[in-house]
């Protein structure tokens, strides 16, 4: 069951902003915006600014990120940014 | 009696010391707790972000960045020093300023030009006492540091480095390892010499061979991403400076209110001494006198 989900982390320079499990990630990257569900490819991608979700069982969490950075490998979703807030 | 009542007032003065030195002892305390809490928050960050560049990075791509060329020879070299802006915290200014100058020299040894950027009063102080020009002064860095103030600080160097004016850039700051524990430390944030095992261990292993969908492509990404390093490693230089500061003057205020201690001992017992002493003389003045009387 470990695998079932993505684990998230969203991290700034002066904290940890979330991390957990999530069913899916949408990201607001460089050039659109980016879903990210389980066993996706390992990626690595800037990111724009805009408003990045996380969906866990239905129920969703919104962030505001500015610049930074995704990263995705095996099902492990490292979102590092300047600035990023809950929403 | 003149003795006694000096002594009395000795032992008022040093009380009063040490209600003070414990007082800041305790407020060190509550804010080193708050600034190794920002320690503890900024290393998921930087260590993250070293793994991806360690891993973005190869020998090839260093020639083709100006963050990370390695000059061969270092014509000249920004020195950023971080002190703080108040005392009373032991040596803990001392040897930050120390491990600079040693830095200095060391640098000039090998013909290297030096400029230095000092951050806090401390520092700045001895500097202009001792006539050394400085390239740049800030005291208003707050207690509670934000990336802001890592950018401020180092923007303007690393692009200077970039258009090759500099060739080196070092930050010395104290080194957060406990709050007894806070070395001076010399980190070298220019040019960016991303974490070696961490490279290695990519270069050799499953991160290689995954095979990362890279968008929009490395070299974007390490340009996007060199800057934030950089700036991210003053950013962890200054809070770890911050919490080191406040360790160093919970243990220098622990110290001194000890000592306070120690000397409040030594005076009551002087003062009893005298006081017993005194006592002794003017019973012994009294049978004297009455003994002439019969």
């Amino acid at each position: 069951m470990a695998a079932q989900r993505l684990s998230v982390a969203l991290i700034t320079a002066q904290s940890t902003v979330y991390e957990g499990e999530a069913d899916m990630v949408v990201a607001p990257a460089w050039d659109g915006e980016l879903g990210i569900l389980r066993g996706h490819a390992p990626l690595m991608a800037l990111l724009g600014s805009g408003e990045m979700r996380i969906t866990r069982g239905g129920a969703e969490e919104r962030f505001f990120v500015a610049g930074g950075f995704l990263q995705v490998a095996d099902d492990v979703v490292s979102v590092l940014s300047e600035t990023a807030e809950k929403r | 009696m003149a003795k006694s009542q000096d002594i009395k007032r000795r032992i008022r003065s040093v009380e009063k010391t040490r209600q003070i030195t414990r007082t800041m002892e305790m407020v060190a305390t509550s804010k080193l707790k708050k600034m190794s809490d920002l320690v503890h928050a900024a290393r998921p960050y930087s260590e993250r972000l070293g793994e991806v560049i360690g891993r973005l990075t190869d020998p090839e791509l260093r020639e083709r960045y100006p963050l990370l060329r390695q000059p061969e020879t270092a014509r000249r070299a920004a020195v950023l020093l971080l002190t703080s802006n108040r005392g009373l915290a032991g040596a803990f200014n001392v040897n930050l300023i120390r491990e600079a100058r040693q830095l200095m020299q060391r640098l000039r040894k090998d013909g290297t030009e030096v400029e230095l950027h000092v951050v806090g009063k401390k520092g700045i102080g001895y500097f202009r006492f001792q006539g050394v020009e400085m390239a740049s002064r800030r005291m208003d860095v707050p207690d509670r540091r934000e990336p802001e103030h890592a950018a401020e600080l180092v923007d303007e160097l690393r692009e200077r480095f970039a258009a090759e004016a500099l060739d080196a850039v070092y930050v010395v700051y104290a080194q957060y390892r406990s709050a007894l524990s806070t070395p001076p430390r010399t980190l070298k944030v220019l040019p960016v010499e991303p974490p070696q095992e961490k490279a290695d261990e990519a270069a050799g292993s499953r991160a290689a061979e995954a095979n990362y969908i890279l968008s929009p492509g490395a070299d974007a990404i390490l340009n996007e991403l060199l800057p934030l390093y950089v700036r991210n490693s003053v950013y962890r230089a200054l809070v770890e400076t911050a919490a080191a500061e406040q360790g160093a003057r919970r243990t220098a205020m622990k110290n001194a209110t000890d000592n306070a201690g120690d000397i409040l001992d030594n005076l009551r017992r002087t003062y009893n001494r005298a006081r017993q002493a005194q006592i002794t003389q003017e019973i012994a003045e009294i049978v004297g006198g009455a003994a002439a009387l019969e």
